[in-house]
């Protein structure tokens, strides 16, 4: 159980020997809609207490993945395995609770009873007192769940999904349809619950959430997992940044066809270049004596998505 | 199971639909129907019979409305991702139906007995009761099988087609004695004829006919297989 931590490194299969040991381990899955290929090949761990994020488009595969690792649907190739054994197994001895996409208010009970039955399927729940207070709705319990607002019905959804103190808990795109305040009371909830150690893999097409709350991302892009490492590592594995710089009254001409330059935009009597190579950049607008308030940054995680999903990626 | 069984029946008596339609509607058409006019009062021990039926009939179709919904909203999917099985799920939600037919069955024959005066033997009461109550196994089966493969708007008119052609046909609103030949071999194939049949056997006095028992039990298979197919093809995208 020592050699349980996944690697996390950047294009690398996580290829976890002791399989037992990983909470969520695909090898080579694949799932077919007829002539669509759903999920194409996903290889991937998740070791236990880790919070991990797929990240994706709309229509990446995060929806399929988390059906098949769910055990929903049954891959067409391939094997997925929870805790070791198949995701049935994992679902019925209660390590595994969900918060499912497009899931809606469940009419005429209340918050309490909808979430004690759930926690009372489980051998091992938490009191229901406790994941009404993580979920953060705790003066909401006497309520009728069909009718609270939006972002109360997520968050009621989310205590069913840890009402069962699972192990694992998996959450497909929880703050889809939640506005900017509900869902920083959400994450602020996930945070409280993944801190008691246990695994938490959530799906998102928002980078920053991906990038603020999961220890690691996994990129999902047609099917496949394009990326699998930590938001600095993406970041860095596209390579490049933004060089800016003041223009002080000089022109444009030229700035695009300097060294490593992939865009140029101007804001005002600044100029952003994009370019694949900083130094080149920075070494060539030297020369040119276009160093006035001169400041590099590295790529950001949404240059780091858009060059590891485009169709067709120029930095891979 | 038992707390799946709670929790089901809790959320079917909190549905005003289906307190209004399931048991008020049959008691009040009941009343109507046996106290407007002459009546020579052999039907307001029949009709009695016919309505809690029908009653019957309506609450047991209406646990598969409650499926659609469930998995209209996902409740079913989510379910999935919980300890319980499958045949849990299934199971629970049949016997929500069987005990969400009892209200009506109750309040009909409690309208007959305190306000029209019928008066039978403590053990007819007792028997029409429980045969009515078995009886409705058939009508939550074919419930089931609207709510596991239809969607949840489709399953309601189905059902309310099921409900309302079933009833007429089987002679629950109005005696089978005034159809015409031909209706009359219609309506002794039907689930529910034979379904009131178990009733009115007993209020007069003797046992329920054994074709009554062989037709309804045609049914129950029939109804039944038609629940495990739909069950099977919904299954996959519930």
């Amino acid at each position: 159980m020592r050699l349980c931590r996944a690697g996390a490194g950047i294009h690398t299969v996580v290829a976890m020997t002791q399989t037992e040991c990983a909470a969520v381990s695909f090898t080579g899955a694949v799932k077919n809609f007829g002539a669509v290929r759903a999920v194409d090949g996903v290889d991937l761990a998740v070791a236990p207490g880790e919070t991990v994020a797929l990240l994706g488009r709309n229509g990446a595969g995060k929806s399929t993945t988390i059906s098949l690792l769910l055990g929903l649907y049954e891959p067409d190739e391939g094997s997925v395995r929870l805790f070791g054994g198949p995701p049935e197994r994992a679902v019925r001895a209660g390590r595994v609770g969900a918060m499912l996409q497009e899931g809606r208010a469940v009419p005429r009970v209340t918050v309490r009873e909808l979430v004690t039955f759930v926690a009372g399927r489980y051998p091992a729940p938490m009191p229901v007192a406790e994941a009404l207070r993580l979920a953060g709705i705790a003066e909401l319990a006497e309520r009728r769940v069909d009718r609270l607002s939006g972002g109360q019905t997520q968050r009621v959804r989310f205590a069913v999904a840890l009402a069962g103190n699972p192990s694992l808990i998996v959450l497909d795109e929880p703050t889809a349809a939640l506005d900017v305040e509900a869902r920083h009371a959400f994450w602020a909830s996930m945070r409280s619950y993944a801190r008691l150690g246990h695994t938490v893999l959530f799906s998102t097409h928002h980078l920053q959430e991906a990038d603020a709350y999961a220890d690691r991302i996994l990129v999902v892009d047609r099917g496949r997992i394009v990326a699998d490492g930590t938001a600095e590592q993406l970041k860095r594995s596209v390579g490049g940044g933004l060089v800016a710089f003041d223009l002080a009254g000089r022109g444009t001409a030229g700035l695009e066809l300097l060294p490593g330059v992939r865009s140029l935009e101007v804001r005002g009597d600044r100029a952003r270049l994009r370019t694949d190579d900083p130094d080149a950049t920075v070494i060539a607008l030297a020369g040119l004596g276009a160093i006035r308030g001169l400041e590099v940054a590295p790529a950001s995680l949404d240059d780091a998505f858009l060059a590891l999903t485009a169709p067709l990626a120029e930095a891979a | 199971m038992f707390d799946y069984l709670r929790l089901e029946v809790r959320r079917t008596l909190r549905d005003v639909g289906f307190v209004i339609g399931g048991i008020a509607m049959p008691v009040l058409m009941y009343l109507l129907f046996t106290n407007l006019g002459a009546d020579d009062g052999s039907w307001k021990t029949g009709a009695m019979v016919g309505m809690a039926g029908y009653g019957a009939v309506g609450s047991a179709l209406n646990t598969g409305g409650g499926v659609a919904e469930d998995r209209a909203i996902g409740w079913l999917r989510q379910l999935r991702v919980t300890p319980m099985t499958p045949r849990q799920v299934v199971v629970g939600r049949a016997l929500t139906g069987s005990v969400t037919v009892l209200p009506a069955i109750v309040a009909v024959l409690a309208a007959g007995g305190l306000v029209n005066g019928v008066r039978l033997a403590a053990w007819q009461w007792a028997s029409i009761a429980v045969l009515l109550w078995l009886g409705s196994v058939p009508f939550t089966l074919l419930g089931l099988g609207n709510g596991y493969r239809l969607t949840g708007q489709t399953t309601g008119v189905a059902n309310m087609a099921c409900n309302l052609g079933l009833a007429v046909l089987g002679g629950l609103w109005f005696p089978v004695a005034l159809f015409p030949d031909w209706l009359r071999a219609i309506s002794a194939c039907t689930p529910t004829y034979r379904f009131a049949q178990l009733g009115t056997s007993v209020a007069e006095g003797h046992a329920p006919a054994l074709a009554a028992i062989a037709v309804l039990t045609l049914w129950l298979l029939a109804f039944g297989s038609y629940a495990v197919l739909s069950y099977r093809h919904g299954a996959g995208h519930n």
